[in-house]
């Protein structure tokens, strides 16, 4: 079979998989507060945390200044948040999804057809992407009106450093994907890797703050860079020159996870095959 | 596949897997480790265009078979081919080839419509959309689901899914199909217009394999049937042939009061009589269940009571009838399918 050939089978599977996978989505009534309530409601908290913790007339904002290097905590805030929700819905996505089809029977009906099945967890995760586009677009329009929030520097070093770490995100929700169809459990799992993340990733509060091992612990996470990088560039204007390091460990990231995640379900694959554990017990 | 070849090619074929103690999240660690033969080296070959039936009790092995041939699971060793590959080396082919329904009605998505879980199906086997479209409401119609296409398919009843799935299967057009437990689930109205379908099926040229714990169902579907129990087979041949392995013409079904120690033996003993199974009957009423087997009952009966009579028994029920599978069932294994 030509490669060409292959490629384009390989998308058309894809598509199949997220236009099925939209289409299921739409019809459970809960999509509207994942996409357009839960977003908005999330950062409310941190953010009148925040301004409790800065006094009234915001006293303590220079201590923030001091370490953070502003003294806008809302966007400081909204940029680790998004950035983390959008790592939950990964994850929670592409587990789920390899769970669920495992409970309902229909993930050996898929395996049953002629096709590649990372195709269709790639597939899962186009929808995934779409879906938090949207989700990340409301936010992003919201924020700008309820909390004034908005992106003062490069957009394209924006972007980009958003790329990247998104790259890295799947990577981690596809090794995800796997562990999940063995493990047979999803909520755990998430709950336990996304609180790893909240904790060390300094989403609402510099990492000065935390003790020296922890320090350690985050620069082993690549939303850590993510949120930093893209702090830096959006609200404070940095330059290339200032994120190259960032872009550098973030595409790292990218490599080792992406690389990981196929190889764990590559293995996952193999081992299914030989305990059945496709079907639900 | 050609010509002389048969459809399905087991050799040898063994599936044992490895146990583990569950508990907890990780549930490793402190597990002993059991090993299970569910398919205990087993043969066959079905020839095309014949409809071939793998018949046994639950967890006989005949899923784990199934799913051996369909390349959902790894056979630990022997070999299978279907339409002439190679189930582990040419899994993609096999794949092309075959239509498997497993666990019918679970094998689509209830929030889908049956249309859109075709069309689904459809762009999995890489069917271009137009052919698709066509092959679609074609199936669509065949399966008697034309009128409610467009409806979610958590509206449909049992019936409606099973035939879904089948119409899911039956989408690549594939020469062979694999139906595991076809029936299983559905009002008998709905399984004899399911065994009609399976009928035309193989009256279009397809081959059949199918699995079953219905005996009468097997009987009434299948040119030939393997009887499997505990991973292996322990017949094989069509249905009359199995009931006249029997080498009877009738069977007395005796239901007696009480424990029957050593009666077996007696009956054993008796003129006329070839074979007795003995089991605790499943009415809950404490009374056992006799299956003897003989070549006159008439001349028979008579002596047959009064053994019983004689070890201090009392005859609650007594049926003389025709050998079925059940029967040879009975005698190949004594004990009962429905167990
Ligand atoms: N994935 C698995 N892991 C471990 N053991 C399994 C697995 N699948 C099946 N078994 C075991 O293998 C044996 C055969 O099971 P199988 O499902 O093939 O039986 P079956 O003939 O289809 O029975 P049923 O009529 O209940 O469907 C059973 O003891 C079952 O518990
Ligand atoms: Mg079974």
């Amino acid at each position: 079979m030509g490669i060409l050939k292959r490629v384009r089978d390989g998308l058309g599977i894809m598509l199949a998989v997220a236009v099925k996978e939209l289409i299921q989505f739409r019809r459970y009534p809960s999509w509207v507060i994942a996409v357009f309530i839960w977003p908005l409601l999330f950062p409310i908290m941190s953010v009148f945390s925040a301004r409790a913790l800065a006094g009234p007339e915001g006293q303590a904002l220079h201590a923030f200044a001091a370490l953070s290097g502003t003294t806008d905590y809302t966007g400081y805030i909204i940029v680790g948040l998004v950035m983390w929700m959008w790592l939950n819905m990964t994850l929670w996505t592409l587990g789920s999804f390899m769970r669920s089809e495992q409970i309902r029977g229909t993930l050996e009906a898929t395996w049953l057809c002629p096709v590649s099945r990372l195709g269709v967890l790639l597939g899962a995760t186009c929808s995934q992407l779409l879906i938090s586009m949207v989700n990340l677009t409301v936010s992003l329009i919201a924020f700008r009106y309820i909390w004034g929030f908005r992106i003062v520097g490069d957009l394209g070093l924006t972007a980009l450093l958003f790329i990247l770490s998104a790259a890295a995100v799947y990577g981690l929700g596809i090794a995800f994907a796997s562990l999940v169809m063995w493990v047979k459990e999803a909520n755990a799992m998430v709950f336990l890797v996304r609180g790893l993340f909240m904790v060390f990733c300094g989403m609402t509060y510099p990492l000065a703050v935390l003790p020296g091992w922890m320090r350690i612990v985050s620069r082993g996470l690549p939303l850590t860079y993510s949120i930093d990088g893209i702090r830096a560039v959006a609200l404070a204007g940095a330059g290339l020159a200032d994120v190259m390091g960032h872009i550098a460990a973030l595409a790292a990231f990218a490599v080792v996870t992406l690389v990981a995640g196929f190889v764990a379900f590559r293995w996952t694959e193999r081992r299914v095959l030989r305990t059945g554990a496709l079907g639900h017990h | 596949m050609n010509e002389r070849q048969d459809a399905v090619e087991v050799v040898g074929l063994r599936k044992v897997f490895e146990r583990r103690a569950r508990r907890g999240l990780l549930r490793r660690a402190q597990g002993e480790e059991k090993t299970l033969i569910a398919v205990d080296g087993i043969d066959f070959r079905v020839k095309r265009g014949e409809i071939f039936g793998l018949l046994g009790p639950n967890g006989a092995g005949k899923t784990t078979t199934i799913k051996m041939l369909c390349t959902l699971l790894s056979p630990t060793s022997g070999t299978a081919r279907v339409a002439g590959h190679d189930v582990v080396r040419e899994a993609a082919k096999v794949r092309c080839s075959l239509g498997t329904v497993l666990t019918g009605e679970r094998s689509v998505y209830w929030k889908l419509t049956g249309r859109e879980n075709l069309r689904y199906y459809a762009a999995l086997y890489r069917i271009p959309r137009r052919k698709a479209r066509e092959r679609i409401a074609e199936l669509l119609e065949r399966l008697e689901l034309a009128g409610r296409a467009d409806e979610l398919v958590e509206k449909y009843s049992s019936g409606m899914k099973q035939r879904l799935a089948l119409a899911r299967a039956l989408l690549p057009s594939p020469p062979i199909l694999l139906l595991d437990e076809p029936t299983v689930g559905l009002d008998p109205q709905a399984a004899r217009n399911l065994r009609q379908t399976i009928f035309d099926l193989k009256a279009e040229g397809k081959t059949v394999l199918l699995t079953t714990h219905y005996m009468a169902e097997a009987d009434e579907l299948c040119d030939r049937i393997a009887i499997i129990d505990q991973g292996r087979i322990i017949a094989l041949d069509s249905p009359a042939a199995l009931k006249e392995g029997l080498g009877a013409k009738e069977v007395v079904r005796l239901e007696i009061q009480g424990e029957p120690n050593g009666l077996g033996d007696a009956l054993r003993a008796l003129a006329l009589v070839e074979s007795v199974a003995v089991r605790p009957s499943a009415n809950g009423a404490g009374t056992c269940e006799l299956q003897v087997i003989t070549s006159n009952s008439r001349r028979s009966i008579g002596p047959i009571i009064e053994s019983v009579r004689a070890a201090g028994h009392e005859v609650v029920h007594l049926q003389v009838v025709q050998p079925t599978l059940e029967d040879v069932f009975i005698r190949l294994t004594g004990k009962s399918l429905r167990d």
